[in-house]
Formats: structure tokens, C-alpha cells, sequence
């Protein structure tokens, strides 16, 4: 399967769930982040059924996702389709 | 005190009972309600036992034919009856293991199922976990009583697993047995390997997995493997805010807290503040924490950094400095001073309990 993403690219979170797939963290729907992983389609047979969409593990600036405003970082695996690349003149 | 590293408080007193009796608590109920009761019901609802079933099984229960030995307390002190609640407990979480084992087999059942099926994403399914209130001795008995109760569902479901041939008594006798093997703990030869082997540690950090096949631990097979390193400039932490992912196949049990939600919510929100509250951990300013949040396709561990005064030391050694804690990120592995310490007190680092699917 074609990657939509490469390390480096900055990416928004969709605030809605497009899917119905559960296992995105509300803490992050809806926040720009920067993908630091790349995963591809991973088989995962003893946790769910089917193939899902490529993962990535995208890194958020902490002070994105929380009020705290320390310069660290949290890295949260994303499914592809959960995803959308910014636009240019979004981009900080 | 013994005990296995779960029942361990936050900062590791070995002689804080209450601290203990807390552990014993809070992994009890997350078992009974996340683990094993849900089960339960997925298996009813699909006609694998019945009600029946679990009420014709304890109408025929005599100890004779009972799958589960019962245990006693060695001494009358109150270390000696701390301790025989944790290994009490270490023997119901084992229990589960071995009919999880038969059960997601029998009904093609995956991870995913239970998490539905124990509302990790709806409150509507969530089983209310119990409360523990009153005087330390109070709580003690308390959990004592829960522990036979629970424990006799336990026996109640294997006898049924058994009538209805899901399973023989062998088979489970069989596995019973392997579930009480004892290994040395993985993580501490994984590390200690990686800090000895640098091409060791090189074919870890970049293929995970992979590198565990090649050393001859078992490797596992619960999603992807992704190794961190602590380095001077980074430290890493790991976390499964949804549920309680982590490499449990490679690794064991996680520490109680880590599948509690204080934890859980407090982590993501101020690190810092988390590490340092729960685990007296202060990091660097200097240092960037890196909070890993695995949604289970992939799992994280930490490579904790060498201690200092550890120049020389086998590998063997190492691997005893090597906490659960350090490899999440909510501690340091120990310093020889400090891990000869421990060892004095009692409270050493043991092997983490396996862990149910």
C-alpha cells in the first residue's frame, strides 16, 4: 500500500472519528502534530480482525495536547486515515 | 518482604504494608473486572458455558476433584500474611492465564473482543470494580474473603471448561505446570545483552523483534516491538492511555499502576509533574521526556541507561539491576549500591507474573 506520510510531515488529527475505530485517544483528535514513526500495514492477528489502514507514530509538542507547557513531547500511534496533511500556509 | 515487583508501591517501601495491601487491591479488581468476569460473559453470550453450566459445576465441586489447591499462610506475623495475599493473588492471575488460554482458542476470540466486551471504549460495559474502605487488618481480611470467592468462580468456570470438553484436565494440568516455570526475566537479559553488545543493541533499537529471535529469547508475538533509548539527552516513558498495552509477552505483568488510570490521564497531561509525584523521579531540565502512548498495534519498552559503577560486571549482573519500572520509564535501573541494598531488605527485583491475554 502507497504511504500518504514520510518522517517529518506535519499532520492534523481528524476531530471526528472517520471509521468508527476506537483506539485513537480523544486527547489528540483535532491537533496538529508531526509524524516521527513510519509502521506501514501491520498484521496484528491476536488483537484484531482484518488489516487496518498504515500506522504512523505521530509526535506532538506536549503543550499542543495539554496545558502544561514543559518542551516535551507525546508520541501516539495514528492509523492513516485519522490523518490529514497541513496545508502549506498552516503551517507554523 | 517477597513479593512479586506489581505489589511493589509507587517508590518501592518495602515495609509499607498499606502500600501493599493497596497493590493486592487494585490488581484484584482490575483482573476480576477486565480480565476474567467479562470473559465470563463473552463465553455466555456465545453459548460456550452457561449458567447452568457454572451452577451444575459447583454443585459438584468436592475437594477432591477441586483443579486449584488451596493455600495457607506461612506464620501468623503480618509480613508473613501480606505475603501469602500476594502470591494468593499471583495464583488467581495465573488461573486466568490458563483458561484464557483455552477460551481464546476455543472461540477464535482476539483482544479486541474483550476490550469491547469490558467497555474500555463505553461505560455502559464496564464492571464496577469494588472499593476498599476501612482499618489496614479490615482490608486484609477483606481481601482475603474476596480472594476465595473469586478464586472459587475460577475453579466454578474450569470444571464447566472441563464438562463441556473445551478442555481436559490434563491439558489444563499440563499447562498449569508450564505457567509456574521459572525463568530468568527477559527484560533484564535483553538489557543487559544491549548494554554489553553494541551490535546487539543496534539490531534491537531498529528491528525490535526481530533481534530477540536472533538471541534466543522468545520474542513474543502481540503486535510490533519498538525498543527506546535513554540517552543524556532523552528519556523516555511509556503509557497506554485507552487500555494497558505493553510487550507483556515478552516482558510479563506490568506493575499495578501502570493500568491505573491515575497514571494513565496523569502522564500525558505533565510528565514531570507525574514522574516526580508517583515515582519520585525528577529528570533533567535538560533532558527532553518523550511519553510513548501505545493504541496496541505497537508496543514500547524502554532501554534504561547504564548505571555508573557498573564497568566490568557480566551480563548476568546487569541484568539484576534491572527494574520493571526502568524499562517504562518511571525509574533508573539500579546502581550496584542501591540493587545490593534491595537485596538486603528482601526486595529485590523478581521476575514479573505472566499475564493473561
Amino acid at each position: 500500500m502507497e504511504l500518504k506520510f514520510k518522517v517529518g510531515d506535519p499532520v492534523t488529527v481528524a476531530s471526528e472519528n472517520p471509521t468508527g475505530y476506537p483506539r485513537t485517544p480523544r486527547y489528540i483528535r483535532g491537533k496538529r502534530g508531526v509524524i516521527g514513526l513510519v509502521h506501514g500495514v501491520l498484521e496484528n492477528v491476536r488483537d484484531h480482525r482484518g488489516i487496518h489502514k498504515p500506522l504512523y507514530t505521530v509526535r506532538f509538542d506536549l503543550s499542543e495536547v495539554s496545558t502544561c507547557h514543559d518542551q516535551d513531547s507525546i508520541w501516539v500511534d495514528v492509523h492513516e486515515e485519522w490523518l490529514s496533511g497541513l496545508r502549506a500556509e498552516e503551517r507554523n | 518482604m517477597s513479593g512479586k515487583h506489581g505489589h511493589k508501591p509507587f517508590e518501592g517501601h518495602m515495609h509499607d504494608f498499606e502500600a501493599h495491601i493497596r497493590a493486592v487491591e487494585e490488581d484484584l479488581e482490575y483482573y476480576r473486572a477486565k480480565r476474567f468476569e467479562p470473559r465470563i460473559f463473552y463465553l455466555i453470550r456465545r453459548g460456550v458455558v452457561t449458567f447452568s453450566d457454572l451452577l451444575n459445576a459447583r454443585v459438584a465441586l468436592k475437594r477432591s476433584n477441586q483443579f486449584f489447591k488451596p493455600r495457607k499462610p506461612q506464620g501468623k506475623n503480618i509480613e508473613a500474611r501480606v505475603r501469602y495475599l500476594e502470591e494468593w493473588l499471583d495464583e488467581y492471575v495465573k488461573g486466568i492465564a490458563l483458561v484464557s488460554a483455552r477460551a481464546v482458542e476455543a472461540m477464535d476470540m482476539v483482544t479486541e473482543d474483550n476490550r469491547k466486551e469490558r467497555g474500555d471504549y463505553d461505560d455502559f460495559f464496564k464492571f464496577k470494580k469494588k472499593e476498599h474502605k476501612g482499618t489496614l487488618k479490615e482490608r486484609m481480611v477483606n481481601v482475603g474473603r474476596d480472594l476465595k470467592d473469586y478464586q472459587e468462580l475460577l475453579e466454578v468456570f474450569v470444571q464447566a471448561l472441563i464438562k463441556r470438553g473445551w478442555s481436559t484436565r490434563r491439558e489444563l494440568e499440563q499447562h498449569w505446570k508450564q505457567l509456574h516455570e521459572e525463568r530468568p526475566w527477559a527484560g533484564g537479559v535483553i538489557v543487559a545483552k544491549a548494554w554489553t553488545d553494541p551490535a546487539f543493541k543496534q539490531a534491537l533499537l531498529s528491528t525490535g523483534r526481530e533481534a530477540l529471535r536472533e538471541m534466543g529469547v522468545h520474542q513474543g508475538k502481540v503486535g510490533k516491538l519498538v525498543v527506546v533509548e535513554n540517552t543524556d539527552k532523552v528519556h523516555n516513558v511509556v503509557v497506554c492511555t485507552l487500555c494497558s498495552c505493553y510487550p507483556y509477552d515478552i516482558l510479563g505483568d506490568t506493575p499495578w499502576w501502570y493500568k491505573h488510570e491515575s497514571y494513565r490521564t496523569k502522564i500525558v497531561q505533565n510528565p514531570r509533574a507525574c514522574l516526580q509525584a508517583m515515582f519520585q523521579l525528577e529528570v533533567p531540565a535538560g533532558k527532553e521526556v518523550k511519553v510513548y502512548d501505545s493504541t496496541s498495534d505497537v508496543r514500547y519498552f524502554v532501554l534504561p541507561e547504564r548505571p555508573s559503577g557498573t564497568e566490568g560486571m557480566s551480563e548476568e549482573e546487569l541484568a539484576k539491576l534491572v527494574t520493571v519500572d526502568s524499562l517504562i520509564g518511571a525509574g533508573y535501573a539500579l546502581e550496584p549500591s542501591q540493587q545490593k541494598k534491595a537485596m538486603k531488605l528482601g526486595a529485590a527485583p523478581e521476575s514479573p507474573r505472566v499475564r493473561p491475554d
